[in-house]
């Protein structure tokens, strides 16, 4: 069993430090001249900015150590997602389910952590990837043994997704952590969502004002422009080059193509999913978590849907390696 | 009798449930954690239920064992329905040992009000006192009349046990002092009884201003329930019915043990 991490590549941490460390300084200095030069403060935005201080130091925190860190950390966030989740939903009204989620999301962490019984390598993938059948017969069989039937399709519904979506998915992020180099991988994906996320606000806000506004989905969520799925597609293209001190040498250009289509289509779609979650919800905010962002969910959404895509593009073209 | 029966379970079976699914988001989901723990309409997660039943099994034991806490009258605590436990208030300990009297399975809806000022001053102290006391913020300096009100909503609910004590703070020297009469208001032309308890030794084992408590014998005496539906909820009602508690508890306190 490996505590420490498989490699340590601490200069990448450090790379991606600098490299966020100069990015917020610099909105930061921007945030400042508003301020103090133009003297049009931004309130709310200036909380958003000291959101991402505190999301940037929890996050090299929690990756920098190692693996188990990562795990720790991950589970924690598929911990704090679910009980947003829950309490949107209602489905926090029933413990039982909850209760048997919440069990999913530790057996998802102690399947990232231990080591294959048989190949001996850091994470047991097999454990780890059948897990959604046992999870759905766990819950399927909640409601039969305590005799209930009203209303129970929809929670074991929600629980279902609930576990899949913010705990088997996201967990994903936890296993990378077993990968060679996982700390490259980690901190891309991280910085490569944020930055998307980013840049299709600064891209909507500012092309739509040249071109037009072209609402992307009016139906789940008005503030989405054609000009700012665009602008985060073309930003999530060019990262992994951008980037790529971050990938072992087997990641050429088909993966990182690849990459860049991943995180630019699919972190839109699950920042949409989201959206269209809490449409049906009719609610704004999934919580008040992060000052400034909304729920923890509501600053996450992209990452929870891009992970597990990303984690098998590297498992495909390098393999998780040990 | 028995075909009855069948024919209707037979109609609740085959009833279908409404067309499209009804949720019903936490009262408050979007509030600042702080807010949503001082709320009265707060309600245990998962997370929470299973804390809170830890910790009520410890408290139990410790209480057991290192205060030789014993309960009198226990059978006097109503089965089924909301109502108010009010007892004289010494020491931290009051709460804790009104809360190891209730049965496990109700202590979700064993609601003790604690003073917002203190309780609820910072975010630990209210994580600790909702998660664990179950504690509700009760506004005892400016706004009482709307925390009694939330109490109101509270034991609306069927199945709540309000824990309150009326005097409002700790007693320094171990006499009991004046009930106040937000408890006649709570009461006067209400349904559910209040249930007077004395809680004896409490004021020796920890008190007030002391860091931890010392191994001092507890003893809870429960009372019989008491019924104010007929009373006026007009304010003269309201100071009757503190001061008729007021006496019951007085009265449980000079009842010698295992008389």
């Amino acid at each position: 069993m490996t505590f420490l991490p498989t490699e340590l590549t601490h200069h990448i941490v450090i790379q991606y430090l600098a490299i966020a460390g100069a990015l917020l300084l610099v909105a930061g200095l921007a945030l400042a001249i508003c301020r103090w030069v133009l003297r049009r403060p931004l309130p709310g935005v200036e909380q958003t900015y000291r959101s991402w201080w505190i999301m940037l130091a929890l996050a090299m925190v929690f990756v920098a150590p190692g693996r188990t860190t990562v795990i720790v950390g991950v589970t924690l966030l598929s911990l704090a997602c679910f009980g947003e989740f829950a309490r949107a939903t209602g489905l926090y009204r029933d413990w039982w389910l909850s209760g048997g989620v919440w069990l999913g999301i530790l057996v998802v962490a102690v399947s990232s952590w231990v080591s294959d019984p048989r190949l001996g390598t850091p994470g047991w993938y097999g454990l780890f990837s059948v897990l959604p059948a046992y999870a759905t017969a766990f819950l399927l069989a909640i409601p039969v043994l305590r005799g209930k039937s009203r209303g129970q399709l929809q929670r074991v519904c929600l629980s279902i997704v609930g576990f899949l979506y913010f705990g088997w998915m996201l967990g994903h992020l936890g296993f990378l952590a077993n990968a060679e180099g996982a700390q490259g991988y980690l901190l891309f994906l991280l910085m490569a969502v944020v930055l998307t996320d980013v840049a299709g606000f600064t891209c909507g806000k500012l092309l739509s004002r040249v071109f037009g506004r072209r609402p992307l989905a009016p139906e789940i969520s008005p503030n989405k422009t054609w000009a700012g799925f665009l602008g985060a597609l073309a930003v999530a293209l060019t990262l992994p080059w951008l980037l790529s001190f971050s990938f072992p040498p087997c990641f050429g250009t088909g993966p990182k193509i690849l990459l860049g289509l991943i995180v630019g289509l699919g972190g839109q779609l699950g920042d949409l999913t989201i959206s269209f979650i809490k449409r049906d919800l009719g609610i704004k905010d999934m919580g008040s978590a992060i000052p400034g962002h909304g729920g923890i969910l509501d600053r996450c959404d992209s990452l929870v849907y891009v992970t597990p895509l990303f984690f098998h593009l590297v498992r495909w073209y390098c393999g998780l390696g040990g | 009798m028995n075909r009855d029966k069948a024919r209707k379970r037979d109609q609740k079976m085959t009833t279908p449930s409404p067309k499209s699914w009804k949720y019903r988001p936490y009262p408050g989901y979007d509030l600042p954690l702080q807010e949503r723990l001082s709320s009265f309409q707060r309600r245990p997660e998962f997370l929470v239920f299973v804390l809170r039943i830890l910790s009520a099994i410890v408290l139990r034991f410790w209480l057991r064992f290192y205060h030789r806490f014993r309960v009198e009258g226990r059978e006097n605590l109503p089965r089924k329905g909301s109502f108010i436990l009010v007892a004289n208030h010494a020491s931290h300990l009051d709460v804790l040992c009104l809360l190891s009297a209730m049965p496990l399975r109700r202590l979700h809806q064993t609601y003790p009000a604690g003073a917002a000022d203190y309780f609820f001053s910072s975010l630990p102290r209210s994580l600790a006192a909702a998660t664990f006391a179950n504690a509700l913020p009760f506004d005892r300096k400016k706004d009482s009349a709307a925390s009694l009100e939330a109490c109101q909503q509270v034991l609306a609910k069927p199945g709540s046990v309000l824990a309150l004590f009326p005097e409002g703070t700790r007693a320094p020297d171990g006499k009991m002092g004046r009930f106040r009469s937000g408890i006649g208001r709570l009461a006067a032309g209400q349904e559910f009884p209040v249930v007077p308890c004395y809680l004896e030794g409490a004021g020796r084992a920890w008190p007030k201003g002391r860091r931890l408590p010392l191994p001092g014998r507890l003893l809870l005496r429960i009372g019989q329930p008491q019924h104010f539906k007929g009373t006026p909820p007009s304010r003269q009602g309201a100071r009757d019915i503190a001061g008729d508690l007021q006496g019951a508890v007085a009265d449980l306190a000079e009842t010698r043990m295992g008389k």
